[in-house]
């Protein structure tokens, strides 16, 4: 009984250490020698802040380019489905905001060129120059 | 015996059960999440993108702080390789004035020199030119297309977005790529002076009119070194109010290697910069009639410029401007 008794915690002791020895080694493995890459990323998942800008300067592009097809392509990296979606989301926040009319203003006119529109933005439409 | 075997049995078991919990909790259950990542983390063609469309901003709004924060974190590689290419690419297509002016001012703030650039800080200022110019397509040049749009230059904006705050203040460097190299002091009396890289060494040798009916008015360059002989593989700039193109010598073969040629219209006052920084070498250079004789029918001619390198004890004063002086040759 006693034989059985040391046996035992003597087993534990070394699963327990196998384990913790497989563990260190498979987050080893899944966080040092295969580690996640940071690089390579998508605008998709840029922080909010810079989502943000990145929309408010590809409707600066198109203000200045007049290129809708590159517009559309460059939002499409952040909605496939509804490039124009974010303008209008960005739009939306910055009149609530209190956000610079010239910024909103771009992004209505890239929304408009887009297709897309939202009551909220309808006075900066109207006022468009 | 069989409890050594026992140990081992344990250990491997219990290693091979930590490594799948340790691979199932990192790559399933809790695998990383790309979120809140930056610009700097961007693939390198979307960085680059990034980088062209913090710049077009800045032509839009002109907010130079905001452009700075934008490109904050960027190899300044990435930002520079993609602004010069902006800038040229705009000359080239013979965007408006006032945009490449937009990006010229941005380049300089950040650090960024590019011949095409060197245009509205060192072109003649001549009468007012139409903002949608006709390129010059030629053979060593990328065709342009016509301009159509005409941006609206606006107050800059300010937009509540979080912009990182840790602004870097780039060096801005006050020395032009176009300042020409300071002459060698001469008052030091034993010296043994470091000769001048040959580019920084040529001058306008000879200036000839080619007058060839039938042909379209061009610009030809000839490079040559100390023996006479072709300079092969140097940029060749040619710049006017409100673009710029470039060729490369050797790219023409039979016509040497030193030559280059750019096709070209009256009534432009053009610079011909050399290498990689655009020296410029020849200034006012335009198109001008061919002198006309009984009944020929007026002509525009082409001029031939011939550079090579005045010899490195020859000061800087005593460059030989007759030698540059147009000749007239009829084809």
């Amino acid at each position: 009984m006693s034989k059985r008794a040391r046996l035992l915690p003597k087993w534990v002791t070394r699963a327990a250490a196998g384990i913790a020895a497989g563990l260190t080694l498979g987050f080893a493995v899944g966080w040092w020698f295969w580690p996640v890459q940071y690089t390579n990323t998508a605008p998709d998942v840029l922080r909010q802040d810079y989502h943000d800008d990145y929309v408010a300067m590809v409707a600066a592009a198109y203000e200045v380019e007049q290129d809708l097809e590159q517009a559309r392509e460059w939002l499409k990296l952040l909605d496939p489905e509804e490039p124009s979606t974010p303008v209008i989301e960005l739009a939306e926040r910055l009149v609530e905001a209190g956000g610079s009319a010239e910024d909103v203003t771009r992004l209505v006119r890239l929304a408009q060129a887009l297709g897309a529109n939202s009551p909220t933005l309808i006075p900066y439409v109207e006022d468009r120059p | 015996m069989s409890g050594f075997s026992t140990r081992q049995v344990t250990g491997v078991i219990g290693l091979v059960i930590g490594l799948a919990l340790g691979l199932l909790y990192t790559w399933v259950i809790a695998p990383v999440e790309l979120v809140n990542t930056h610009p700097a983390l961007l693939r390198t063609d979307y960085r680059r993108g990034w980088v062209r469309l913090a710049a077009l901003s800045y032509v839009a709004d002109g907010d130079l702080e905001r452009a700075r924060a934008r490109l904050d974190g960027l190899k300044q590689e990435d930002v520079a390789g993609v602004i010069q290419a902006l800038i040229e690419e705009y000359a080239a297509a013979g965007r408006p004035a006032d945009t490449l002016r937009s990006l010229t001012t941005l380049a300089k703030a950040l650090d960024v020199h590019t011949p095409a650039m060197l245009v509205y800080l060192y072109a003649p200022t001549s009468s007012p030119r139409s903002p949608v110019r006709t390129p010059y397509p030629s053979p060593t040049s990328t065709p342009t297309p016509t301009l159509t749009s005409t941006p609206r230059a606006s107050p800059s904006p300010t937009i509540p977005t979080p912009t990182p705050t840790h602004t870097s203040t780039p060096v801005s460097r006050d020395t032009s790529p176009l300042t020409t190299p300071t002459s060698e002091p001469t008052h030091t009396p034993p010296p043994p002076t470091p000769t001048p890289p040959l580019l920084a060494r040529l001058q306008l040798a000879k200036q000839e009119q080619i007058c060839e009916p039938g042909q379209v008015p061009r610009i030809e360059v000839l490079l040559k070194d100390e023996r006479g002989a072709g300079l092969a593989g140097v940029d060749v700039w040619l710049l006017w109010p409100g673009g710029a193109d470039r060729a490369v010598t050797g790219l023409k073969p039979q016509n040497g290697a030193g030559y280059a040629d750019f096709n070209a219209e009256p009534g432009t006052s053009y610079v011909l910069g050399i290498g990689e920084l655009g020296m410029p070498l020849v200034t006012d250079l335009q198109i001008e009639p061919c002198p006309l004789e009984d009944d020929e029918e007026p002509l525009m001619g082409s001029w031939r410029l011939v550079l090579e390198p005045r010899s490195p004890d020859h000061s800087e004063s005593g460059l030989d401007r007759s030698a540059g002086r147009p000749e007239r040759h009829r084809g």
